[in-house]
């Protein structure tokens, strides 16, 4: 994290061979991963449309809304995210390590099974093996395997933690750890606890909302916020704001959010105790959320300004917003005047998209931004065509948020108010269901921009004209730090 | 931090605590007061709550599960401090007998998961076997949802609806009667739509708490 004074001309060099071992397994991860995110907006489309025109699939069972809504909910968690968190996390590990990766293909190999079981994963939806456990749909069987080929992957993170050369650790690589160590966990504990034959049915419920909440602010949201405190800094060539601050939110976030999650059933039969626990517990995550958001903010003092350049810092920065509203939403929901009407309707999965699309993926597509120039050796294509994907994004998720709480606040209310007839409900979240095909449409033609680009840079047609970085607009005069441009000529 | 042990051991006890906290220990007391009701009868012999003649259990919840119904329908009435579920005509129990209830943990013994759903884009059907006790409406639902209930937006099932030859008279279990190559075809429900209609017939969550276990 130096200022603008110049790294060593060896450290460079260093970078730059770093960068060039991680190509293809970074490629793999990313493409996969767009593919799947691909395929998810997608099916969200599809499935938003089957809720408004259930005729469509009157003659195709395989394609209702109970089998296409969770096979979309599950390609963007394990499909998209996680394998785009795989990526990130590896880069920045290596980078802040100063590590070579040594065994590309090993890790690729592990990539290769992950995508594997995800897609016996989703087919056992298709096909009727799905459980109806919401995050945890696949079959049964499958879990054991989808975890050991989560060990093989992260393995080589953690093994490049343990042969740092500095023996500090950056808050990035704190947030990396913590989310490679809470997910097995988490994993094992939830589908160890459901799928055994005996134990109270009702308490399996409450642990698949548990999971739920610890995968978007335990598992997604350490790694989005890994990836912007090493990226903020180094696009805008300051430290980070302030180490104090950054290490409180990091603290924050890990002491309270296993206590989250059962919020979601709120007056449900479980021990009242346990609801009320999850809501307060949501409550403390403002401090992370406004935390990284104030130490970016702070990091990026003066250079505000950039974030309309650079798009690592622009999605970064989208990312940090949308962490905070995601929390509010979040701790407003799980309120008994407003959960009452907006809790069992379309709006919770609205508020999950807002933590796990708003921030985790709008951050991760900045980072993606950031990282995979470095490792392929030449620039983004078009520049307009990361601002295009930004503002569908954008739209995209805070329409697709939006309506689903509309839709669940219309729902909600006619459902409250006991005398109407149910259908009314029905009728009156209809039109907000139709908004919400639009919003997936939306984002699905954002992420056809990106797979594009993603693909023209993974076959190294990027551009590799003497202009620097692809940026949002035209760059200006101030722009590039010392460093990266250094950095930038040791790669060539 | 230049050593990693404190942080691996603060890090190892901020997750350790929620885990015990939240799943482990409520899980196993759940689990003891649950194995407790299903033995309690001598105490209320009528009124206990352990649901029985629910034969139907465990394949129509597979067939519940595999079709992603929870998906739209929750199973899981609030209380009237969260929510007004407990007033909505026929969703909380036999309000006429004075039964009608939120749900408890003691309405879901005996099944593998409790699917209490994550939305209502249909209704609650935790006392849907109280509410609908017509085994062919059922079907006719399942089959073609809106010539039942035209402001629907469930899916139809055919998948869980098999065709065969008329023999004789036309079954009365049947929900359609087509014409193909001269001869006459029923569409009859399938095992799996059984299962599942037994599944929602012995949906009855509004037994009487026995008092053995009504203080805890």
């Amino acid at each position: 994290m130096s200022t603008d004074t110049l790294p060593a001309v060896d450290d460079l060099h260093l970078r730059a061979r770093i960068d060039r071992s991680l190509r293809y397994p970074l490629l793999f991860f990313f493409t996969s991963a767009a593919a799947w995110l691909s395929l998810s907006s997608l099916l969200g489309f599809f499935s938003a449309l089957t809720l408004n025109v259930p005729e469509l699939v009157d003659r195709f069972p395989y394609l209702q809304y109970g089998r296409l809504h969770p096979v979309h909910l599950n390609a963007l968690i394990y499909g998209w995210a996680m394998q785009a968190g795989f990526g990130v996390a590896l880069w920045l590990m290596a980078r802040l390590t100063r590590n070579v990766l040594r065994n590309p293909v090993t890790l690729v190999v592990a990539g290769h099974v992950w995508n594997l079981v995800v897609s016996v994963g989703l087919l056992s939806i298709l096909f009727g093996w799905g459980t109806s456990m919401p995050w945890l749909d696949f079959h049964g069987g499958l879990w054991p395997v989808l975890l050991l080929s989560y060990i093989s992957i992260v393995i080589w993170i953690v093994g490049m933690f343990a042969s740092r050369s500095d023996k500090g650790a950056f808050i990035s690589q704190l947030y990396i750890l913590a989310s490679i160590f809470w997910f097995p966990w988490i994993y094992i504990t939830a589908n160890g606890f459901i799928h055994q034959e005996s134990g109270p049915a009702v308490m399996k419920a409450g642990i698949n909302a548990w999971y739920i909440s610890n995968m978007i602010y335990m598992v997604f949201a350490p790694i989005a916020l890994a990836a912007s405190y090493y990226i903020v800094p180094k696009v805008t060539g300051r430290p980070v704001f302030s180490y104090a601050l950054a290490n409180i939110g990091f603290w924050t976030l890990v002491i309270f959010t296993g206590w989250t999650g059962m919020n979601r059933y709120m007056g449900g039969p479980l021990p009242a105790w346990l609801p009320t626990v999850g809501s307060t517990a949501s409550i403390f995550l403002f401090i992370p959320a406004l935390a990284a958001f104030y130490n970016q903010v702070k990091t990026m003092e003066g250079k505000l300004a950039w974030a309309n350049y650079s798009p690592a810092l622009r999605f970064a920065f989208f990312g940090s917003i949308a962490f905070i509203v995601g929390v509010a939403l979040n701790v407003i929901i799980a309120t008994f005047p407003v959960g009452k009407t907006l809790q069992l309707t379309q709006a919770q999965g609205g508020v999950d998209l807002v933590g796990v699309y708003g921030f985790f993926t709008m951050t991760v597509f900045g980072a993606i931004y950031f990282i995979v120039p470095r490792v392929v050796g030449c620039e983004w294509p078009n520049g307009q065509m990361i601002r295009f994907h930004f503002w569908f994004s954008a739209y995209g998720v805070g329409a697709i948020a939006a309506f689903m709480i509309f839709a669940g606040l219309a729902q909600g209310y006619v459902i409250g108010n006991y005398t109407e007839e149910f259908t009314t409900a029905v009728e009156r979240g209809k039109p907000y269901l139709a908004a919400l095909a639009i919003g997936w449409f939306l984002i699905g033609l954002s992420n056809i921009s990106f797979v594009a680009q993603l693909g023209l840079m993974a076959i190294r047609r990027g551009r590799r004209d003497e202009e620097g970085p692809t940026l949002i607009h035209k760059k200006p005069e101030d722009y590039f730090t010392n460093e990266l441009v250094a950095e930038k000529a040791a790669q060539a | 931090m230049n050593s990693l042990k404190p942080f691996l051991t603060l890090l190892a006890l901020a997750f350790v605590l929620p885990w015990l906290g939240l799943i482990v220990y409520p899980n196993a007391r759940l689990k003891s007061i649950v194995t407790e009701v299903a033995y309690a009868k001598e105490d209320d012999t009528k009124d206990a709550v352990f649901p029985t003649g629910r034969a139907f259990l465990s394949s129509g919840a597979k067939v519940y599960a595999s079709n992603g119904c929870a998906y739209c329908h929750t199973q899981m009435i609030r209380p009237t401090y969260a929510g007004t579920d407990r007033w909505r005509s026929g969703w909380s129990g036999r309000e006429e007998d004075g039964l009608a209830r939120e749900t408890l943990p003691f309405d879901y013994i005996g099944e593998r998961y409790a699917y209490l759903g994550v939305q209502r884009n249909g209704p609650d059907l935790s006392n849907v076997g109280h509410r609908i006790t017509d085994t062919k409406w059922h079907y006719d639902h399942l089959y073609s949802p809106r010539k039942v209930v035209p402001a629907s937006i469930m899916p139809s099932f055919p998948n869980l609806f098999i065709s065969r030859p008329v023999i004789g008279q036309v079954s009365e279990l049947a929900v359609d009667v087509v014409e193909r190559e001269g001869s006459r075809y029923e569409v009859v429900p399938s095992g799996e739509a059984k299962a599942l209609v037994g599944y929602l017939l012995s949906m009855k969550k509004d037994q009487k708490v026995p008092k053995s276990i009504a203080a805890k």
